[in-house]
């Protein structure tokens, strides 16, 4: 009951003039976005074999005052307090974040998306059971849900995956179960009922497709939620350990006003490219949701 | 149904704290796994009893969720267990809640103007650079624009205080409030942005404004009166919505400010393993939450006679 009545202006309300315009092409924009993403991708897959320094290595020079320096040549985003190079760090965090992000939205989708379908394809108590799961994890402010979560178990990268996955399951499932339930009575799953498909064959060839376009629609935006929440958790400490993480770096460059004011290279930089990684994500995915009209904005 | 759910997430809760935790090692810390001395074996069964950990789980539960109501959240685990967790909170909750209430203000402020200017000229320049400020807005993480704002207004321009001081006079914490409060309002007010204005566009469209234009309104009248009014229903909505997702952001934005409200209490207290305190701030916010959710429903219900069925 709480739900539906609050989704109802969301879901009513129809795209802004000018949108229309845009609607079916993607624009040079979202293929800039999708050009950023894959040079992530790119760089956190190739990390150990580009040219860049060691992010682990001390780089303290004779007669330096403090053990951080500002950007150069030899250290393009300059060094952090521990003299490491923050470039080189970044692009390794952006290992962690990526995998994360990956997973938890890959984990979400299949959990998510498959308690969604089968609530409502099948309706009835396994629908209400369904649905009251998703509406207990959308009780908890999602951060929070996790905080808690990563309170009571390790902080191994699939383990913290798996923690922003659970997040993703109420908000996927919800838009699951909404779609299968939109095309569950059209003709054409009838035509295939009444041909004597079953229900596995009904929900895998006939369902399936059409729910999963709007719900990749959401892929990319999940998984801007999912670095986001990883960021959050790791600039509170909380986050995969022994590791390095865009979260963690901005942590140890904005602990004290002192680091953050005389050197503001060791947070900004690692936030630029979260920023960047983060928007590009974002925009993309709303792209591809107003490419496939997709009206429902759960996540 | 409120209450179906807040049973279910306190049970969950409560559960997960105790089987996935293990609460007798975060009070006695190593003694709890010595148990071949007869002296830690003593303080285990002491420390059982004192914390109700020799009772069956279910029993545990009823004492907690009774104490709960009551407003008893238990001892905390470490630090000697004082203050007591109500205590605790009782203190720090009040912090928060500041901060999310100036923080709302802040984002329905700004955004209903920002709203209005946008939709009056959709698709001209204006509008078109707002549409792109809210989405990075929306795109930056709430601990970087906390620390972006930190040093530009607070570290180069010294507008604004860098901590919180709990001792200082009621002013000048409000004043040291300011700031995190923007940081926590202006994604909302991107948010509520983009609702309103689109609300607004498709508002603007319909016959009634046509018909007030052509009896000659002016055009601000008309924004306000006829079609601000109108939007109001889903702005609300989406204002008690997002509450939910401003906890979460306060919890980091009181970590970087160094205001001790309940977020950055969560935090400690889930470093240090301290489940009392964390059981207890995970079910004042998901009661919260809840809460104004089932406000929302009631509000709608007042407000526009169909909603209830």
């Amino acid at each position: 009951m709480t739900t539906e009545a609050i989704a109802a202006p969301e879901v009513a309300a129809p795209p802004a003039p000018g949108e229309a315009a845009v609607k079916k092409t993607l624009g040079l924009a979202f293929w800039i976005c999708i050009g950023w993403l894959v040079l992530m991708v790119l760089v956190a897959v190739l990390a150990p074999h580009l040219p860049i320094p060691d992010p682990k290595a001390n780089f303290t020079k004779p007669g330096q005052a403090g053990p951080s320096h500002a950007p150069s040549a030899a250290h393009w985003f300059g060094t952090d307090k521990d003299a490491r190079d923050v470039f080189s760090r970044t692009v390794y965090g952006a290992r962690v974040s990526l995998t994360v992000g990956f997973i938890a939205i890959a984990f979400g989708m299949l959990v998510g998306g498959t308690l969604g379908i089968l609530a409502g394809f099948f309706r009835g108590w396994c629908d209400r059971i369904f649905s009251f799961m998703f509406l207990v994890l959308l009780s908890f402010p999602s951060l929070v849900l996790a905080i808690m979560l990563t309170a009571l178990l390790d902080r191994k990268l699939l383990t913290i995956s798996m923690i922003l996955g659970v997040l993703a399951v109420a908000p996927v499932g919800r838009l699951a179960r909404a779609t299968t339930m939109q095309y569950a009575d059209r003709e054409f799953v009838m035509a295939a009922r009444s041909l004597g498909a079953k229900n596995t064959r009904l929900i895998i060839r006939e369902l399936l497709p059409n729910v999963a376009i709007p719900m990749s629609a959401l892929a990319l935006l999940g998984m801007a939620v999912a670095i986001v929440a990883e960021g959050g958790l790791a600039f509170l400490g909380l986050s995969v350990e022994h590791s390095i993480t865009w979260g963690g770096m901005i942590q140890l460059g904005s602990d004290s006003s002192r680091t953050l004011q005389h050197q503001p290279w060791i947070a900004f930089f690692p936030i630029g490219v979260l920023f960047l990684t983060v928007f590009a994500l974002n925009f993309a995915g709303d792209r591809v949701r107003t490419y496939f009209d997709v009206k429902e904005i759960s996540l | 149904m409120a209450i179906t759910l807040l049973f279910a997430v306190s049970a969950l809760t409560f559960g997960a704290m105790n089987v996935l935790g293990d609460p007798l090692f975060n009070i006695l810390g190593p003694i709890a796994r010595d148990t071949s001395n007869p002296k830690s074996v003593k303080l285990i069964e002491k420390a059982k009893h004192d914390y109700n950990l020799d009772k069956p789980l279910p029993v545990r539960y009823g004492l907690w969720v009774t104490g709960f109501v009551r407003g008893d959240m238990g001892v905390q685990f470490s630090t000697d267990g004082q203050p007591p967790v109500t205590e605790l909170l009782k203190e720090r909750i009040p912090r928060t809640v500041t901060l999310l209430l100036l923080g709302q203000l802040i984002a329905v402020l700004v955004s209903i103007p920002w709203a209005l200017i946008s939709a009056s000229r959709a698709d001209k320049l204006v509008d078109r650079i707002s549409t792109a400020t809210t989405f990075m807005l929306v795109a930056l993480p709430g601990f970087a624009l906390a620390i972006i704002l930190k040093y530009l207004f607070a570290i180069r321009l010294g507008w604004f205080p860098l901590t919180y001081r709990a001792l200082d006079p009621f002013k000048t914490r409000l004043f040291q409030m300011l700031l995190p409060s923007i940081v926590i309002g202006l994604p909302a007010a991107a948010i509520y942005q983009r609702l309103l204005r689109t609300d607004l566009i498709t508002t603007l469209q319909e016959d009634f404004i046509l018909m007030a234009r052509s009896k000659g309104v002016s055009k601000s009248r008309i924004l306000f009166r006829h079609a601000l009014r109108s939007s109001m229903f889903s702005f609300i909505t989406v204002v008690g919505l997002t509450t939910g997702a401003l906890i979460g952001g306060s919890i980091v934005v009181e970590t970087v400010f160094r205001i001790p409200g309940i977020g950055s209490t969560l935090v400690e207290a889930v470093l240090r393993h301290d489940f009392p305190v964390v059981l207890a701030i995970v079910m004042i916010v998901a009661t919260t939450f809840v809460l104004i959710n089932l406000l929302i429903d009631v509000f709608y219900s007042i407000i526009d006679p169909r909603v209830s069925r």
